[in-house]
Order: structure tokens, then C-alpha cells, then sequence
């Protein structure tokens, strides 16, 4: 019974303009298996809710709605998302959610529906959300495999898997690419995110966000420090000469 | 009142060319203030001749228009085509204050006196010139000889006239002499005879516009700019006497030229001058209104990055992407315009408030929002303000003590309402509008009919400005959900707390902010009751009936000042001073400026404001009223971001809110938020692919996003 699925947001946040085509509402759902050492969204880390405690303000940050209920209020908003505009599922990773995802899609009425994912996630339920999806913007962070445990404390293997089942799916999709100094925006990451975009069957655009060093901002209203194990006032990076050689359209965002 | 930012933050910008370096010199030599050395500070004195001659007020009136045109130093720079700069400080007064508090006996003058804040029909006066509106004068008074006041009248539109064109003349001689052939010969033409040239037209709008100034009249705005200097543009082009860079250039060097004088304009702070414009729209016939001259007069404000004049801009469904991406460049930088009008909400509740269906599609709006139709109107839109929290207050202090239900306190909201629109109404009842025989000429039929404007034109509404509306929906919704509905607070502990400033009772404020629904989510439990509150204002106005002055009582949405005013007094408000409130706000801290979310509480989101607010039933409120956000500048930073931007315009046309107010952050909004974060609660900021709630960052992060606004990245 759709009412009975359930499912903890941090944040659903409107006019959202960098979370897919035209202008937005994202619903950032709580809880990540990755533990990127960038994270700038720490409080998406955990699946329990948890008190946010800013310099000046402070806000519960994970809440439990019903697919029924958060459909609901995406649904309100229809009327003001039309065209290429619409709803966007961000997180954490949503997809650690996918059965409430899922269920909410289900119930959207016309509205366009974009998942922002790490693709770290189950293949059946990366199947179950992104076939629903109008547009996937989906995460390469690391090649490497060895890197990309370091990095963010898992195997990149299920998210080449899930980027495969992409290209099978037929949704449309954009690789999206964090520049972190040092780590992400190496020649040598950037080539090889290059190579495996190129080997795929279909050519989805990339684009690169280069790194902010406001990234921690949130970390002390989690009550945790940020001590980012690289140098974040390194130069960065943004090389495309890697993805124009293999004609693979790439810009920085 | 808008109130504008006036140090844009350093953004790039692409494909807008820079100002020519002329007027790039011209503008700084203004901003600098350099030619105020020019100015004398004596006052000129109108009134001992005017004592001495025994001459009537209309009289007077005339007489200063001409005295200070004549006292005015003929100023031509030599890289200027557009002239004309003030050297007279001050508008001398006509009367002492003695003979003036007899004169008006026991009426009341608005404000500081002379007529301000209307719309002359700029259109007519251009095409006609004053030659031509000095004859109908003289056809009128041929007409009416036996009427001496008309005559009286007509004579001394007649001054004004010719004091008008005699400036004029001056500064066509010195002109000459100073071998300007280009400025003599355009001054030789115009205001005089009808514009044929964009150039003349710009030259002659710059000089009649300033003489209401000098005339002692104030909020002086320039109307459907677009549509009525549209033509002469037109002419230059099709003629090929102008190209669209050359056109430009005029265009930029006239809005400088508003910035000559307007640091001696009257106004509640620097910039609140009331030179605006209106752009677009449908015209009188209902046919689309947008020309060439719209997107120029955009791209020219993007150029010239000025303060003045204020755009505001009508849109509809149709509204063209590219004029509407023109116009979020505007947003972008943080001048606080274009200020958006729906034209299909506006229209429709003009003609609801009795207006011509052909004068509502032609309507303006005065200094901020108030809509009029240009040469149509002898409205005053600005009576004063309705205070919510004044009257929901004290419904729930008095409805709680005694034991009221819910409705019935409700029912007390309206009597408040009703008993301060009955106030303001009687109050203005004896309001008495000084004459104008120079604004005459730039009205409709004042000349044709033989009588002064004061004295009424086609509308002759009162508008009343509706203050703080969301706080006040706020405290009905606190009221009752907790003392009715879920019964958790009891009246006597709310009444104590209310009247102790919640000094002994912190944790309840807490629950009234936080915990009660507020308007600005899209939550129909307080939505209704601001909609409620709307309704009997709307009410109020109409069983108040009619003015006097042959108009009634138009309900708006703006605040004013009032948001600061009802919170912390101001000198000569009626309303009182409102202390703490049942939505958990203390005593002192500001209401929300005109349509917006209380200041300290948390929403969902733009979209969720938009829904909000469209609920209000905007046909019964025709005297406007922005909904107001700010945006962060942050926002704008990425690809694609002004074609986003457009549609959050389009989402408002398609909510069915009525005026749009964006205002873009900058640096000073952001150290302001550091300072109050609880009236800056919603401000997201854009950091890296994500945004974040501003107060939610830690000082350093907080800091840090400063200082990359400071620097622009």
C-alpha cells in the first residue's frame, strides 16, 4: 500500500537551479553509504534525524514522510514546474531510499523528475528509480578503484556497474564530476573518467564542479570537525583537454 | 517604499558593452557631485512678491514655477546633448506657516503639501508640445470668459507655459553661443512644438519633468516610457537619422541625467524619488505593447548601472523570453529592479475597482507600486496605511480577555480594520490639494475644461496601503491552533505573556514562532486567514463608500515604511507603535515588508511564497503591493542561470500573484544578515553545487562567503 512506504528527508529546498533542467524543487534524502572526504552535505550522511546547530539558527534536519504525503506536496507545486522544470531527488543518496523514491515518482502527475545519485546503489534499485527518471545526473568521482575506497570508503565497482545499466536504460543522464584538489582533478582521474565515458554505448555530456573551500561550512552545526585530508587551497585543476581528445563534450559548471 | 541597493555587487558580464567613454565620464562627474558647485543656496523669495501683489493661491503656484525657471543658471557641459541641470537648491514656500495653517483652516494637506505622487500624461505632452497646450488654454479662456475661475486658472497654466518655454529659450542662446548648434536647434524646437525626433523627445521629457520639480511637486514618475517616446524612435529609424547604438547613447546620457538633481528631491531616504517607469504591457486597445524601445530601455538600465530610473516591467503569459532574460540581468546585478506587474491580475482589478477597461490596460505605477493611469488620474495613493498587527492584536488581547471564540475575535479583526479605514477616511475627508497649474498642463482635460487638477480628474480614488499582513495572519494562525484548536496554551497565559514582552515566558514565544503554521508555506490553515484578513480590509474600503472627491478607497498590499514604523513608532504616525505579538515576535523587532513571510520564520521555499500570497483575492485589492524576496546574488553564479531565473518570473505570472518585488543580495545584505539572523533566516547562498541557509554556516564559512561577494569572485 503506497501510504505505508516511508522515507527521512533532510531538506526540500525550491528554486533549486543546479539540480537539473530549468528551475526546481529538490528533496534531499537522508542517509549516504559513501563517506566522501569532501562531503558538504554531512548532515545527509546519517539516516537519523539530527538537530542542525548553525552560527546563528538552528534546524531538524530529517524528517519521515509517506510517499503519499511528500507526492502531495510536490504535486501542489506542479502548476509553478511546468515544461522543463520539476522535481529533483538529491541526498545523501536517494537511491538508499529507492522503494520511497520509487513510490513518490510513482505518484507524481506530470512533472519532470531528475535523480542526482552516486550511482552507489543496488543494481535493481538503480533499475527501479532511474528507469522512472526523466534525466540521471550521475557522480564519477574516482576511477581507481584503490582511490575511490581511500576516498570515500567504498568500492567504485557498483557505480560502473550502475553507469552500464544507464547506458541500457535509455534515460538521459549527465556525468557529473566534483573537482577536488589533489584528489579528483588529477590529470590522470580526469583522463580516465574521460576513457570510461567514451567507452560508453551512448555519449552523455559531463560537467565539471569545481571545489568550493566553503565546502565544511556545515560541518560544525553537526557538531563534527572539518579537517579535509587534502589541501583545499590547492590550485585547481580543470583540464579538459582529457575529454575534448576523446570527444567527450565536458564543462565546468 | 523600495528600497533600493545601491552599490551593485562586482559581477561579470558578458555581452553588454560598456558605457561609451563620453558618458562613462559623464556619469562619474555626476556621482562625484561635481557639478553641484554650480548650484546657489539661496532661497529665491517667491512669497514677499506674492504677499505684495496680493496674488490668490493658484496664483503663487504659477508664479513659482516661473520664478524658478527664471532663476535657474543655464548649465551646458560641453560633452553633454541632453541638458539641463538644477542650480536652485531649494522650492521656496508660498505661504508663511501662518498664513497657510489660516488658508487651509480646518482641512489637512497630504505629506509635505503639493500634489506628488500622480502620472502626467507624458505621451500627450510630447506629441502636442506646449505651444499647442498654451492655445487650447487660450481656446478654454475664450470660452469660459465669464468663469473667473477658470480664467484665473488658465491664466496662470499660461505663466507656467511660458515660463517653461522661456528656459527653454535660454538654454537654446547660450546654446548657440557656445556654438552647440545640435542642443540650440533642438531647443529652439522642443518642448515647444511637438517632438519629431528621439533626441527632442528626450530633451524636452528631461526639462518638463524637471520643472515639477522645480514647481515644488515630488514622486514625479515618467509613465509608459516605452509607449509613448516609442514613436519617435521609430521615425529616427525608419528616417535612418538614428541607429540603435546611437539611440543608445541618448538613452543612457537622458537617465544620467536624472541623477543631476535627485539627491535634492524629497524622499524617505536617498533614491526614494519616485522616478519610475513602466515597461510593456498590452495598450489601450488591448494589443500587445511591447516595441523595440522595451528591450532597449532595458539594456540601457543593464548599462548605465544607476539607481534611476526605477524599472518596472507588466508581463503576461506571452511575455517574450528574450525581454525577460534582458530584465533578470537587471535582478542579477542588485539594483532591486525591474519590479514585475502580472497584467493579468492587475488589469482585471482595476476594471473590478471601477476603471475603464481601456484606462486599466494603460495603467502605471506612481513612486513604488501604486497603480494610476498617466494624465488620467488626480488619485492620492497613499492616505496611509491599515496596520494588521494593530488591529488582529488587539482583537486577540481583547477577544482573549474575554473569552472570546475564534470567530468572534475574527469578527473584532474586521470592526478594527473597519474603525482605522473609517479613521483614515475621516481624516482625509477635509484633505485639501494645493493647486497645480503647471501639472495641469501635463494632465488630460485640465486645460480643456478650464479647471485646476487639484479640483479632480477622471479617478479620484484614495488608496490605502495594507501593512504587515503576514505577521498579522501569523498571530490569528498562533491563536488558533494553540489556544482553540489543540487547546495546549490558556488565554490568560498568552494575554500575560503578550503584555510582559514574553519577558517571563520564553518557551512559549518559542512554540508561537516555531511550532505555529505560518503564511509562506502554502499551508491553507494560515494562507486562509491571510486571505481573510485581505477580504475585510477590501470590506472596510468599500462600506467607507465615497471619498469626497468624487473616487473611493482603493485596499492595497504595500507596507511603506509601516513594517518599521508600527514596530518602533515613527514622528506624525496615527497608528500606534504595536508591542509583542501572538506569532512569538517581540516587541520592536520589524513586520513584514509588504507582501512577504514574517521576517523571522523559516518557509518551504519561493515557490511555496508565490503560493501563498497568490490566494489573496487581488481583484478587490487594486492599489498594489509587491510580493517581496530577495535573492541571493550566489543564486546567479553558473550556467544557464538567467534562463532559470525567467522562469521563476513565469511562475509567478502563473501563480496569480499580482506585483513582484526581486531584490539580489549583496555583501551589505549578507553582513547585515550576520547581524540579524533572525530577520535573514531564509537567505540561501550558493557554496560549491549546493546552497545553504546563510545562518546556518559558522561565522568563518560565513565570512568567507562575504569576502568572495566583496571580490566578486
Amino acid at each position: 500500500m503506497a501510504a505505508t512506504v516511508t522515507g527521512v528527508v533532510f531538506d526540500i529546498r525550491e528554486l533549486t537551479v543546479h539540480d537539473g533542467p530549468g528551475i526546481r524543487t529538490t528533496v534531499f534524502l537522508k542517509g549516504c553509504p559513501l563517506r566522501c572526504a569532501w562531503c558538504h552535505n554531512p548532515e545527509g550522511i546519517s539516516t537519523a534525524p539530527q538537530i542542525l546547530r548553525g552560527a546563528s539558527a538552528e534546524r531538524l534536519a530529517g524528517q519521515r514522510y509517506t510517499s503519499t504525503g511528500l507526492a502531495m506536496i510536490l504535486n501542489r507545486q506542479g502548476p509553478l514546474l511546468r515544461g522543463e522544470s520539476g522535481v529533483s531527488f538529491s541526498g545523501g543518496e536517494p537511491l538508499m531510499q529507492a522503494a520511497f523514491v520509487a513510490d513518490t515518482i510513482d505518484q507524481l502527475k506530470d512533472l519532470h523528475v531528475t535523480l542526482d545519485t552516486s550511482g552507489y546503489a543496488r543494481e535493481e534499485d538503480f533499475r527501479l528509480v532511474a528507469g522512472k527518471c526523466d534525466l540521471v545526473l550521475f557522480d564519477l568521482k574516482l576511477i581507481n578503484a584503490e582511490a575511490h575506497r581511500r576516498w570515500t570508503g567504498a568500492d567504485n565497482e557498483p557505480i560502473l556497474n550502475n553507469l552500464a545499466v544507464l547506458t541500457e536504460l535509455g534515460t538521459p543522464f549527465i556525468i557529473r564530476v566534483p573537482l577536488v584538489p589533489g584528489v579528483t582533478d588529477t590529470d590522470e582521474n580526469l583522463r580516465a573518467i574521460a576513457s570510461c565515458v567514451s567507452a560508453l554505448s551512448v555519449r552523455p555530456r559531463v560537467e565539471l564542479l569545481p571545489y568550493n573551500a566553503a565546502a565544511g561550512g556545515k560541518y560544525a552545526a553537526c557538531g563534527l570537525d572539518w579537517r579535509p585530508p587534502y589541501d583545499e587551497n590547492a590550485a585547481l585543476n580543470t583540464n579538459l583537454k582529457p575529454f575534448q581528445e576523446l570527444k567527450v563534450e565536458a564543462s565546468l559548471i | 517604499m523600495k528600497t533600493p541597493v545601491i552599490e551593485a555587487p562586482a559581477t561579470r558580464t558578458v555581452c553588454f558593452t560598456d558605457l561609451s567613454p563620453r558618458l562613462a565620464q559623464m556619469k562619474r562627474r555626476i556621482r562625484a557631485g561635481e557639478h553641484h558647485q554650480s548650484r546657489v543656496s539661496e532661497t529665491i523669495d517667491v512669497q514677499g512678491e506674492c504677499d505684495k501683489d496680493h496674488l490668490s493661491w493658484p496664483q503663487r503656484a504659477a508664479r513659482l514655477t516661473r520664478r524658478m525657471c527664471e532663476a535657474q543658471t543655464v548649465i551646458i557641459q560641453p560633452d553633454e546633448r541632453i541638458v539641463f541641470t538644477r542650480t536652485v537648491r531649494k522650492v521656496p514656500a508660498l505661504y508663511f506657516e501662518a498664513q497657510l495653517r489660516t488658508l487651509i483652516a480646518d482641512h489637512t494637506l497630504h505629506e509635505l503639501g503639493p500634489i506628488s505622487n500622480i502620472c502626467a500624461n507624458w505621451g500627450m505632452v510630447l506629441s502636442q508640445g506646449l505651444v499647442t497646450r498654451k492655445e487650447t488654454a487660450l481656446a478654454t479662456r475664450q470660452r469660459l470668459g465669464s468663469d473667473p475661475e477658470a480664467v484665473e486658472f488658465l491664466n496662470c497654466a499660461i505663466e507656467t507655459i511660458d515660463a517653461v518655454l522661456a528656459l527653454a529659450r535660454r538654454y537654446a542662446e547660450a546654446a548657440r553661443q557656445m556654438g552647440r548648434d545640435d542642443i540650440a536647434g533642438v531647443l529652439e524646437r522642443v518642448p515647444a512644438q511637438p517632438a519629431e525626433t528621439f533626441h527632442e523627445a528626450l530633451q524636452a521629457l528631461r526639462l518638463c519633468h524637471a520643472v515639477l520639480w522645480l514647481s515644488g511637486h515630488y514622486h514625479c514618475g515618467f509613465g509608459r516610457f516605452d509607449q509613448y517616446m516609442w514613436p519617435y524612435l521609430k521615425a529616427d529609424l525608419d528616417a535612418g537619422r538614428l541607429d540603435f547604438a546611437a539611440a543608445e547613447e541618448l538613452l543612457a546620457e537622458f537617465f544620467i541625467s536624472l541623477h543631476k538633481d535627485s539627491d535634492l528631491y524629497p524622499g524617505i531616504q536617498q533614491g526614494d524619488n519616485g522616478q519610475s517607469l513602466m515597461l510593456g504591457g498590452v495598450r489601450r486597445d488591448g494589443r500587445p505593447g511591447v516595441n523595440p524601445l522595451t528591450a532597449m530601455v532595458l539594456r540601457v538600465s543593464r548599462k548605465v548601472v544607476l539607481i534611476d530610473p526605477k524599472i518596472n516591467l507588466r508581463v503576461d503569459r506571452h511575455t517574450d523570453q528574450q525581454l525577460l532574460e534582458l530584465a533578470t540581468e537587471l535582478t542579477r546585478i542588485g539594483l532591486g529592479f525591474p519590479q514585475y506587474a502580472n497584467d493579468e491580475i492587475v488589469i482585471p482589478s482595476l476594471v473590478a475597482a471601477g476603471y475603464d477597461v481601456e484606462d486599466a490596460r494603460d495603467y502605471s505605477v506612481a513612486a513604488c507600486w501604486e497603480f494610476i493611469i498617466p494624465g488620467q488620474g488626480m488619485e492620492v495613493i497613499n492616505i496611509g496605511a491599515v496596520s494588521f498587527p494593530a488591529a488582529t492584536d488587539a482583537a486577540i488581547r481583547a477577544g482573549l480577555a474575554a473569552g472570546d471564540s475564534f470567530e468572534r475575535i475574527m469578527k473584532r479583526v474586521g470592526d478594527n480594520l473597519q474603525s482605522q479605514v473609517n479613521a483614515l477616511a475621516e481624516a482625509n475627508r477635509k484633505l485639501m490639494l494645493p493647486p497645480a497649474p503647471y501639472y495641469s498642463v501635463l494632465m488630460n482635460g485640465c486645460l480643456e475644461r478650464g479647471r485646476d487638477v487639484s479640483l479632480g480628474l477622471k479617478y479620484n480614488n484614495f488608496g490605502i496601503h495594507g501593512a504587515a499582513s503576514a505577521n498579522a495572519a501569523d498571530a490569528l494562525a498562533a491563536v488558533r491552533t494553540f489556544v482553540f484548536d489543540e487547546k495546549r496554551v490558556a488565554p490568560e497565559r498568552l494575554l500575560c505573556a503578550l503584555e510582559t514582552n514574553f519577558a517571563n515566558d520564553e518557551s512559549l514565544r518559542k512554540e508561537l514562532h516555531e511550532l505555529a503554521p505560518k503564511v509562506g508555506n502554502h499551508d491553507d490553515y494560515a494562507d486562509v486567514l491571510l486571505v481573510k484578513l485581505f477580504d475585510m480590509f477590501a470590506d472596510a474600503c468599500d462600506a467607507a463608500g465615497g471619498n469626497g472627491r468624487g473616487g473611493r478607497y482603493r485596499a492595497g498590499s504595500g507596507s511603506a515604511m509601516y513594517h518599521v514604523w508600527l514596530a518602533r513608532g515613527h514622528a506624525g504616525m496615527r497608528e500606534p507603535v504595536v508591542g509583542a505579538t501572538a506569532d512569538g515576535r517581540k516587541a520592536g523587532e520589524f513586520f513584514s515588508s509588504s507582501l512577504a513571510p514574517s521576517p523571522d520564520v523559516t518557509v518551504r521555499g519561493p515557490l511555496s511564497v508565490l503560493q501563498s500570497f497568490a490566494k489573496i483575492h487581488y481583484r478587490r485589492i487594486s492599489n498594489g503591493g509587491p510580493l517581496t524576496m530577495e535573492l541571493s546574488e550566489s543564486l546567479f553564479r553558473g550556467h544557464d542561470v538567467i534562463h532559470k531565473l525567467t522562469l521563476f518570473i513565469r511562475a509567478f505570472v502563473d501563480s496569480g500573484c499580482q506585483q513582484l518585488q526581486l531584490n539580489t543580495l549583496n555583501v551589505n545584505t549578507l553582513r547585515a544578515a550576520q547581524r540579524h539572523p533572525e530577520l535573514h533566516r531564509n537567505l540561501v547562498v550558493r557554496v560549491w553545487g549546493w546552497s545553504a541557509y546563510f545562518c546556518e554556516l559558522d561565522e568563518n564559512f560565513q565570512n568567507q562567503i562575504l569576502g568572495r561577494h566583496v571580490h566578486g569572485e
